[in-house]
């Protein structure tokens, strides 16, 4: 039995019943959901780079995911990551083939409770998932406020995201 | 009995408020109404909490700013802001008002309000579908604020997340175990200070209505 498309399965049907209920507010429900993994581990770090290498570090090592590379830009508030090869994959393209958009990560959930738990950073926020089932990678588009002076801060992620690309501005986590 | 449609139609939402105060009664009167609201089973869990310190209502103020600056500053900049606000043509007032949406400036007034009430579920006390019963008691707050002269705005903001619904919990003193209580949103209270004007445009019936099947807009 293929355990872990059991539990996707039953992933899935949780959040399509939650989306039901609460439509897109739904993802403003569930940020606590994956975090019971990372704060189960000593995450150490004094900057969001440091702490989002550490959550990668222990989040592969576990076999939750192949990889996740990241790049921050946006003024210091655009978290930029490719999650590849994710234990979750199932999940969500079986929440898209029933029409509902994607909207809950767990990985990007660990990683962003511990920039704020561990940083003391005001807030966070998941903005965009994006889902490929073909090369199997999730590409997430994430708020990280500092302080409540950043927010307001704004610019056009389209052309961050792009320049990024362009520029190869990726940070790769080696484990 | 009376039609109340009137009351209904001419409400709006106010967000900012003249400082005098709001007297007890009219307080009083507005969780009357409130209790009055129906439940499922007869359950009534709701549950108010009225905050006129303003220590306290600077710190939800706060927290609701930074809950809707978030969300509205990544959705900016995704470019949906953009795109919700275009039907303001001249740019200028545009670019103002789109940054006072994601500044947060736009949920900040609970600081400004003489009155704010939490509503608040008890999720222990045999309840069922408390949000839909909240929902009802938030109406009726809004009503009968409305009927006694007053302005009113029905605020989900700062307990939009999870973990800012923890912190407005913190901040009122509410247990913050998820079993106990549900925070589904705030109503700020008091002598309106903007005009009344007619709300904004309603979506007409006929696109609203079917008639015995969906779909189905032919009046039978």
């Amino acid at each position: 039995m293929d355990q872990t498309q059991y539990f996707n399965d039953m992933m899935a049907r949780l959040e399509e019943l939650f989306y039901h209920e609460l439509s897109d507010c739904a993802c403003w429900k569930t940020e606590f959901v994956g975090v019971d993994f990372i704060q189960s581990r000593d995450i150490q770090g004094t900057t969001p780079s440091e702490i989002i290498e550490n959550c990668i570090r222990e989040i592969t090592t576990a076999g939750l995911v192949k990889e996740i590379t990241y790049s921050i830009g946006g003024q210091d508030i655009l978290l930029y990551a490719k999650v590849k090869g994710c234990l979750h994959i199932s999940k969500e393209v079986a929440l898209r083939k029933r029409g509902i958009k994607i909207y809950n990560c767990p990985i990007i959930n660990m990683i962003l409770d511990q920039i704020i738990e561990k940083l003391n950073f005001e807030t966070t926020y998941v903005a965009d998932i994006e889902v490929d089932e073909k090369s199997g990678e999730c590409l997430l588009k994430c708020a990280i406020f500092e302080s409540p002076a950043k927010i307001g801060n704004v610019c056009d992620w389209s052309d961050e995201c792009r320049l990024i690309d362009e520029n190869n501005q990726w940070t790769t986590v080696e484990c | 009995m009376q039609d109340i449609l009137d009351v209904l139609i001419s409400r709006k939402s106010i967000r900012r408020y003249k400082p005098d105060p709001v007297p007890d009664k009219m307080i009083d009167k507005i969780l009357e109404a409130a209790r009055w609201a129906p439940s499922g089973e007869n359950y009534q869990p709701w549950r108010f909490i009225v905050i006129r310190d303003q220590e306290t209502k600077n710190k939800i103020g706060d927290l609701a700013k930074v809950g809707s600056g978030s969300r509205m500053t990544a959705w900016y900049c995704m470019g949906e802001m953009q795109k919700r606000f275009e039907k303001i043509k001249d740019p200028d007032k545009r670019a103002r008002v789109l940054e006072f949406m994601y500044s947060g400036e736009v949920s900040e007034f609970a600081k400004h309000a003489p009155v704010v009430i939490a509503v608040i579920g008890d999720l222990q006390i045999g309840s069922v579908d408390v949000p839909y019963d909240l929902s009802a008691a938030t109406e009726n707050i809004l009503l009968e604020a409305h009927s006694l002269g007053l302005g009113a705005c029905w605020v989900h903001g700062p307990v939009a997340t999870s973990r800012d619904a923890i912190k407005f919990k913190k901040i009122l003193g509410i247990p913050t175990g998820m079993n106990a209580y549900k925070v589904i949103c705030y109503v700020a209270v008091g002598f309106p200070a903007e005009e009344r004007k007619h709300p904004r445009p309603k979506v007409p019936l006929e696109d609203l209505v079917y008639w015995e099947k969906f779909g189905n807009k032919e009046r039978p």
